[in-house]
């Protein structure tokens, strides 16, 4: 039987949305500094400009949206007591926008004291973040596989953390401070944990749970729902080895356990996908053409690191990364948390209304939350926005049409979450006037 | 006894089975049952039910699906 979804310990309405409603515009601020710089932003992964507009991204863009999702899906799915949910999210929250402010403010002005500052912020909110949430899935009754792997992915955003926070502060402190490890080796595994031991383990938890429930396909193999997390937790243990004095060279072995991670990456992008074309009902809906999109990327983006493996040419290149980096972020990433955003705001206006509503006032339609044709029409702007990203990278030239579209699309989508609070504030007022009114009447 | 309303929800998306079993539950009589087909246990639905004085059992079938009974207190 399939996992179940439990609404007991839904936190109030006002905590996921706040972190939901701030992700797109940074977004959008991203693709402005694409605009502003130009080519210059795309000349290297090093570029300021680049690890500027990366930062928002994977930071206010991504961490906020799943930060929110999480404190959500958590209560939801593991039943799990989230400690003072609107306290932790009134922390949080600023401090993981601030933080990621300093930072790309840092990589484009170059300066120090934004580095710490950054640090510091993000030390904070997830120090707080982290620990709330670790507590809650260690004292959760839930058993299977995606409680497990949501585990694990805390894990890895913990990981993740730790070194980005050395790694701001060796910026921070240049002068003062000599981290044992080379900044690139640190990189190395900052980016290795943040992408494939936080934000897709965290996807592929959440996809055993979500992908047969609302996409009504087959449930993924139970031996494929441990091997894949088990598989990409050694591939990042192993991958985590250059950090050791001794090490940091042994770059055969390496690139090795790269091919072993991308391959276990496009394995789980094949098998969803396949799920996906045995799905019971035909019709698809936004949600499961950008999970769809999400795969496609996934597997384009093995397949590269294989070609550029294969041919180090091309993988030597100074702008081979970027264009892993734009598969991985608009293509995989934002895809799916744009797909998940348009399932679980309309759900959570209709279950927070029904709450306070009851029978005697239910709710409008789900689908009625946000309009199908302004979603689908946002999905296509996405989908333009990457194929032009992706362009980009290969012909700098397009670098400001494609910064210009992507912040066209991230504010669509801003448009659209709003549109949904928006109707779960006007709804709520009706049913606060009718209650307001039963009660005066003698 | 009036022949039960059912929801075959087992081919629906979530939560539509949801939705539409909560706009079934205003106009239940008393008596009257509400048959829910779902290959879930629809944990949601339980509190909203609860909340709402409707009572309700869940039967396990043999293709692993869930038959869910539902009536006023």
């Amino acid at each position: 039987m399939q996992p179940t979804l439990s609404f007991e310990q839904a936190p109030p309405i006002s905590v996921p949305y706040r972190f939901f409603l701030t992700a797109p515009m940074f977004g959008a601020v991203a693709g402005l500094i694409l605009f502003w710089l130009g080519p210059a932003a795309l000349e290297s992964r090093w570029a300021p400009g680049a690890l500027a507009m990366t930062h928002l991204i994977v930071v206010d863009f991504m961490l906020q949206a799943m930060c929110g999702s999480l404190l959500q899906f958590v209560a939801v799915v593991a039943g799990a007591n989230i400690w003072r949910p609107r306290l932790v999210a009134t922390v949080v929250h600023p401090l993981i926008t601030a933080g990621a402010v300093f930072l790309a403010t840092a990589f484009l002005l170059e300066r120090q004291l934004l580095f710490l500052a950054a640090a510091f912020s993000f030390a904070v909110a997830l120090g707080v973040f982290l620990t709330v949430m670790a507590v809650a899935l260690l004292r959760t009754p839930a058993r299977g596989m995606s409680i497990h792997v949501l585990r694990l992915a805390v894990f890895g955003l913990l990981v993740t953390v730790v070194l980005g926070v050395i790694l701001a502060s060796t910026l921070g402190m240049q002068d003062t401070l000599q981290s044992v490890w080379s900044l690139l080796t640190l990189i190395n595994v900052h980016v290795a944990w943040g992408l494939g031991g936080w934000a897709l383990m965290l996807v592929i938890g959440v996809s055993y749970l979500v992908v047969p429930m609302f996409q009504l396909t087959p449930a993924y193999p139970v031996w494929f729902t441990r091997l894949l997390p088990a598989g990409l937790l050694l591939v990042l243990c192993l991958w985590s080895l250059q950090l050791l004095p001794g090490l940091a060279g042994a770059q055969a072995w390496q690139s090795g356990v790269g091919i072993a991670g991308v391959l276990l990456a496009g394995f789980y992008a094949v098998t969803t996908l396949w799920l996906q074309a045995r799905r019971r009902r035909r019709q698809a809906d936004v949600t499961l053409i950008f999970w769809r999109g999400a795969m496609l990327a996934l597997l384009a983006l093995a397949v590269s690191w294989l070609v550029f493996e294969a041919l180090p040419r091309l993988g030597n290149h100074e702008r081979a990364p970027l264009w892993l980096g734009v598969l991985a972020l608009p293509g995989v990433f934002l895809s799916v948390i744009i797909g998940m955003l348009y399932k679980i705001m309309p759900f959570l206006n209709w279950l927070h209304l029904q709450q306070q509503g009851g029978t005697a006032m239910p709710p409008p339609n789900m689908k009625q939350m946000i309009p199908e044709a302004a979603m689908r029409g946002q999905m296509r702007l996405h989908f333009a926005a990457l194929l032009l990203l992706l362009a980009a990278v290969l012909w700098p030239a397009v670098a400001r049409p494609a910064g210009l579209i992507f912040t066209a699309s991230c504010l669509w989508l801003e448009w659209n979450l709003v549109g949904a609070a928006r109707v779960y504030a006007r709804f709520r007022d009706k049913i606060r006037a009718a209650n307001a009114a039963s009660s005066a009447a003698p | 006894m009036p022949d039960p309303r059912v929801i075959d929800g087992r081919d629906m998306e979530a939560p539509e089975p949801l939705e539409r079993a909560v706009a079934e539950l205003a106009s239940l009589a008393p008596g009257e049952e509400l048959v829910m087909l779902l290959r879930c246990e629809p944990l949601p639905l339980y509190a909203i039910l609860d909340r709402n004085g409707f009572i309700h059992r869940s039967e396990p079938r043999a293709d692993g699906s869930n038959e869910i009974h539902i009536s006023k207190a």
